[in-house]
């Protein structure tokens, strides 16, 4: 009986490996344990043994139906774990690199944009909007800009077509449309809207008739800041915008005022910055923005009290402090949309 | 405008300030320096001429001679020299030791090849002078042995390349600069003495009289008569002065009235006398379609905007722009007339912008010259005319008008000024800056005896009329880069972002989120292209009235023409094409008008990326969702059931793309492949996948509403599947909103909700007629305060499948 049992399950050991499913392993169970089984056939023949063997034999068949019931168990967990991992397929090469598309990102312009609001809105400006399509009188007029200004020539700024009638972009008389040289515009529309004190930053894109080449683009971007209140001095305008360019360029940038001229400042000022640790680019004064007072001739336009309300003026080129901080030569890089290019930024 | 060192020097003492010090200087003060060029020979000292007594071969090198140079009364001295092309008796130029050269450069005595060298001839490069180095520098004509180089060359000369800012007319002059700059180094500045005396001429005039006809653009006039001046070159420092600022000289009157121009900024224009036909001047506009020869021999056209000097006859002059060859004073003129005058700015700056002529003249006038100034400007000129010229001045001038009266005093509270300022100047350092600028101060005090400084403004500067203008004339000589740092002063923030900007930053960064890559194209197109894919934008309301270019001459009404020109132009590049998006201002006309909306688009290969593992192209569902989860951002829900599909429009592919919204309600969108038409114009290999969002920056500001919360049943929902036949082109959208109309009006009354009616399922194929599909639904039904069962569900569910067919057209599949 011994050497069946023995047989048995050399066979069950070697035939269990080759089972592929749950199915052929409960048949194949079926063949050995079940009713018909070779095993259920040997333990059947403990009856025909003489009593004094019996106790013996029971023990044997017991020891050996143990041992099967291990190698089906283990041969079930191991067909179990097989059909979950069937789930999942094949196992990948994680080394591969990834067939979808590279990470999406912002345009440099927009990073420039964004950093620069950011740092003006921890001291209180907020972001107001206005159209890019412009009409003479907020664009130049209530600006203080004289009528007969270089500025407002059909050779320097673009007009749109005299007989286009906007939708939405207000008219103040029967002025012309035009597209904005500057976001200064804003500035108008946003305080004819609100009363002071109020302090706004205006980003947004710019239309100069220039010819295009490394420093000069159709459309550019600027982002003009407005500070309106009691006692705004020239000394609270320096000292923003040291805060500005030292957020921007690190600790160590420092800015120089020089006497400059704009229609609707007065003081007007230029603003050099310097940046040492920038390398040789920072070493020098660069020029990087104009500022000033607001003149008290704005004021009267939009209606504020030029003899109580004070405020300061600046604006900068996105595109110019962008080429500056990352040391891009070429402003139409910005517009080209190389890929390339782009990526190195997002 | 370029100003000459030497020749502010003239009226400013700059002793001991340097050039890169008077660059600073004009900086600071608020002329930008552009460029500084150094001409000619800088002080130098041991440098003089010698003569070369004899020369021969250097005993241990063949390419040097060792010569014998007398620089003074003794013995010549040995100098060892490379160059060759100096004969015995030739003048040259010699450093001796002590001497140092432009560049640093010492020279000391020192053996060369074992001769000792007690000096160097010298090339024009070695001095500074000029390129000229192919040998030693040769004085042909011989000026003294011993003469300091700097007798023999014309002394250096710096010059300044400046920015005048256009409120700054008084500083388009040479003296206007050296006013500045002594007012900055707080140096005294010297007008030239005016000698000539109009009394003591023996009076009369060349002409007889002048008019202003036209009294608003020339208020005022002023026409000496100069008698028998004798033409010829201008002597040499006039020649230099002129030449140094890069005018050509003429003759010795026409460079009088240059110099005085560059002088004090007042153009002045000579008539020659005997080439004035009639006897008078007339100031007038000029006659449409009157012709004149300018100056530089160009025919010009004249409209009656312009203004003119003219004879009895003809135009002589474009006033305040350029003069006719008919009166201009050449070699044969003998007597002069001297015009002096205060042209209306505008009216000069109109003309020179229509003749497309600007000249130093039509420069300082349209900006503004010294209403002031006209009288004397023109004594400094006779001055300089009598003395170069000779003549005499027969007495006082034929004038028209009067000065423009400018009369201006300012009040000024130190005290507010420092208020503007934020910290400190003196009172006193107030007036000082004040007065060095020639601006007449008085200190006195107002009504509450508070100081208070009454500050008289020079009729030359045009630009101060308001206390505020004084605060910047304070500042620039204070010092513009000595404003004390301080601490941002800020307080509490009441006010947001705009809404439009906060929506645009939320939508660019759902789209990076999604893997898009912004990109960023300019706002002007080509009108063709606008014409072609936008046709129902009428072309011409979105035309510039001067574009500079044909490709950029319309604004653009889509951002998609330029998310196409990135894929072909990375295509081209060979760059693999990737998502994209972009925001910004598009154009667009509704009932005849332009609107101004924010839009948003983004485009993607229908095709996928090319890499190791190809994904299924994009569809028309995948681009919806996108625009789903940007509308969403804005506030506006997106129902598929309302998307129209697009026919008819080249831009986008019809049967694959759709339309949201409308421009009534603030917002609209079109979405799915673009049309192939389109895409293969731009070259691009592969179908494109788009979206393009609009919305009036009106709708974006609306006051934003805040949801209310809405019970929901904790109930189990009952579930209904159904399934109907339909027109094969019937709308799935259309048939579930009919379907839902009908299950709510079905479950109405009962107390059973109809929570959600839904497309499982579309099914074309066996079992159903060719010319129709199969809409599988499933209906699902919740009350609020029970399980619904089957005996409450399957009545409004029959009445649901019999409502359905009533009439549609539709059968339900059984």
């Amino acid at each position: 009986m011994e050497s069946d049992l023995k047989q048995i399950l050399a066979d069950v050991e070697e035939a269990l490996p080759g089972l592929g499913s749950k199915a052929q392993f409960e048949q194949y169970k079926a063949t050995v344990l079940g009713p018909n089984g070779k095993f259920t056939a040997v333990t059947k023949t403990i009856g025909k043994l003489p009593p004094a063997e019996r106790p013996g034999a029971g023990k044997l068949i017991n020891e050996y139906k143990n041992r099967l019931q291990a190698r089906f168990d283990e041969a079930l967990r191991r067909l179990d774990s097989a059909e979950l991992a069937a789930k999942v397929g094949p196992s990948v090469d994680v080394t591969l690199p990834s067939p979808d598309y590279g990470p999406g990102g912002a345009h440099l312009v927009s990073e420039v944009r964004e950093e620069i609001c950011s740092i003006l809105r921890k001291i209180g400006f907020v972001v107001a909007d206005g159209p890019e399509a412009e009409t003479e009188y907020y664009c130049f007029d209530a600006l203080n800009t004289p009528k007969d200004h270089p500025a407002r020539d059909l050779h320097d700024t673009y007009y749109i077509h005299p007989e286009t009638r906007f939708g939405n972009v207000s008219r103040k008389g029967d002025e012309r449309f035009l597209l904005r040289t500057h976001t200064s515009s804003v500035q108008i529309r946003t305080m004819l809207e609100q009363p002071p004190p109020l302090r706004i930053i205006a980003p947004g894109r710019c239309f100069r008739r220039d010819t295009a080449d490394a420093t000069h683009s159709a459309n550019f971007h600027q982002i003009e800041a407005l500070y309106v209140d009691k006692g705004v001095t020239v000394r609270d305008l320096k000292a923003d915008l040291d805060y500005l360019f030292r957020s921007l360029l690190g600790p160590e940038a420092e800015t120089r005022f020089r006497p400059h001229y704009f229609s609707y400042t007065e003081p007007s000022f230029e603003v050099d910055f310097r940046a040492g640790h920038l390398g040789k680019v920072g070493s020098e004064w660069m020029e990087i923005m104009g500022c000033g007072m607001v003149d008290p001739a704005v004021f009267a336009e939009v209606g504020y009290d030029p003899e109580v309300w004070t405020g300061y003026a600046f604006g900068l080129g996105i595109e110019r402090i962008a080429m500056t901080l990352y040391g891009i030569d070429d402003i139409r890089y910005l517009y080209q949309n190389d890929f390339r290019f782009l990526r190195q930024f997002a | 405008m370029i100003v000459s060192r030497n020749w502010i020097e003239r009226y400013v003492g700059l002793d001991g300030i340097d050039d890169s010090a008077v660059e600073r200087a004009l900086t600071m003060v608020g002329f930008e320096v552009e460029g500084v060029t150094r001409k000619g020979l800088p002080p130098l000292e041991n440098i003089v001429v010698g003569e070369v007594v004899s020369h021969g071969k250097h005993p241990n090198a063949d390419r040097l001679s060792v010569c014998q140079v007398r620089v003074d009364g003794g013995d010549p001295r040995t100098i060892v020299c490379g160059a060759k092309n100096f004969a015995d008796g030739d003048r040259v130029i010699v450093a001796l030791p002590g001497a140092v050269l432009p560049g640093d450069f010492e020279i000391k005595v020192s053996k060369l090849r074992g001769v000792e060298s007690q000096g160097m001839m010298c090339s024009e490069r070695e001095l500074g002078l000029g390129e000229d180095h192919a040998g030693i520098a040769v004085l042909t004509d011989r000026p003294e042995i011993g003469t300091s180089v700097n007798e023999v060359f014309d002394a250096g000369d710096t010059l300044f390349d400046i920015e005048i800012t256009p409120n700054r007319p008084d500083a388009l002059s040479h003296i206007g600069i050296a006013r500045e700059l002594a007012a900055w180094f707080k140096r005294d500045l010297v007008y030239p003495d005016i000698r000539v005396n109009l009394l003591a001429g023996p009076g009369g005039h060349l002409v007889e009289s002048v008019v202003s006809e036209t009294e608003e653009n020339c208020p005022h006039y002023r026409g000496y008569s100069i008698r028998g001046v004798k033409i010829g070159p201008s002597p040499h420092w006039l020649k230099t002065a002129l030449e140094s600022i890069g005018l050509r000289p003429v003759n010795n009157v026409v460079d009088a009235t240059n110099f005085v121009l560059h002088e004090l900024g007042q153009p002045l224009h000579a008539f020659d006398v005997k080439k004035i036909r009639g006897d008078r001047i007339v100031v007038r506009q000029a006659r449409k379609g009157e012709r004149i020869t300018t100056l530089d021999d160009k025919n010009r056209t004249l409209d009656s905007g312009m203004m003119v000097i003219a004879d009895a006859e003809r135009a002589l002059v474009v006033a305040g722009v350029m003069g006719s060859v008919d009166a201009e004073v050449d070699d044969t003129t003998v007597d002069i007339f001297l015009e002096s005058a205060y042209f209306n700015p505008s009216s000069v700056r109109r003309t020179a912008r229509t003749l497309g002529l600007s000249t130093d003249s039509s420069y300082r006038f349209e900006r503004g010259v010294d209403p002031k100034g006209a009288e004397y400007a023109a004594l400094r000129c006779i001055d300089l005319i009598v003395e170069l010229a000779g003549g005499e001045v027969l007495g006082p001038p034929l004038v028209a008008g009067e000065p423009p009266f400018i009369e201006r005093e300012i009040e000024l509270s130190p005290a507010w000024v420092r208020g503007r300022l934020g910290f400190d100047i003196s009172d006193e350092g107030m007036a000082a800056h004040l007065g060095s600028l020639e601006l007449d101060v008085r200190e006195t005090t107002d009504g509450d005896d508070r100081p208070l400084l009454l500050v008289g403004v020079p009729s030359f500067r045009l630009d101060l009329y308001r206390p505020i203008d004084l605060v910047e004339e304070i500042l620039r000589l204070h010092g513009t880069d000595k404003v004390p740092p301080a601490e941002v002063r800020t307080h509490g923030l009441l006010a947001d972002d705009d809404p439009l900007v906060v929506f645009t930053r939320r939508a660019a960064s759902l789209l990076i989120g999604r893997g898009y890559q912004e990109v960023a194209h300019y706002s002007l197109r080509d009108g063709a292209e606008v014409k072609k894919w936008y046709g129902h934008c009428a072309e011409d309301s979105l035309a510039l009235t001067n574009p500079l270019a044909s490709d950029a001459s319309h604004l653009r009404p889509s951002l998609i023409p330029g998310l196409l020109d990135c894929f072909a132009f990375n295509q081209a590049r060979l760059n693999p094409l990737a998502p994209v998006f972009e925001t910004g201002r598009v154009f667009r006309e509704y009932d005849g008008k332009v609107f101004e909306m924010l839009s948003i688009a983004f485009a993607l290969p229908r095709e996928g990326t090319e890499g190791w593992l190809r994904r299924e192209p994009v569809d028309f569902h995948a681009v919806a969702r996108v625009v789903r989860d940007i509308f969403l951002l804005a506030g506006v829900s997106v129902d598929p059931a309302r998307f129209e599909p697009v026919s008819g429009d080249n831009a986008w592919q019809a049967g694959h793309a759709a339309r949201f919204g409308g421009f009534k309600m603030g917002f609209e969108a079109a979405f799915g492949v673009l049309g192939l038409t389109m895409t293969s114009q731009w070259d691009l290999r592969t179908p494109v996948c788009a979206g393009a969002l609009y919305f009036t920056p009106e709708y974006l500001k609306r006051e934003p509403r805040r949801r209310r919360y809405q019970a929901f049943s904790a109930f189990p929902p009952a579930t209904r599947d159904l399934a109907l036949v339909v027109p094969v082109g019937t709308a799935a959208g259309h048939v579930r909103t009919e379907l839902q109309r009908v299950a709510r009006q079905a479950a109405k009354g009962t107390g059973i909700e109809v929570e959600s009616v839904d497309v499982f399922d579309v099914y074309r194929g066996k079992g159903i007629p060719a010319d129709a599909k199969s809409l599988a639904f499933s209906i699902v039904f919740r009350s609020p305060e029970r399980t619904l069962t089957d005996k409450e569900v399957n009545p409004v569910f029959d009445a649901i499948q019999e409502k359905i067919v009533e009439g549609s057209g539709y059968s339900v599949r059984k």
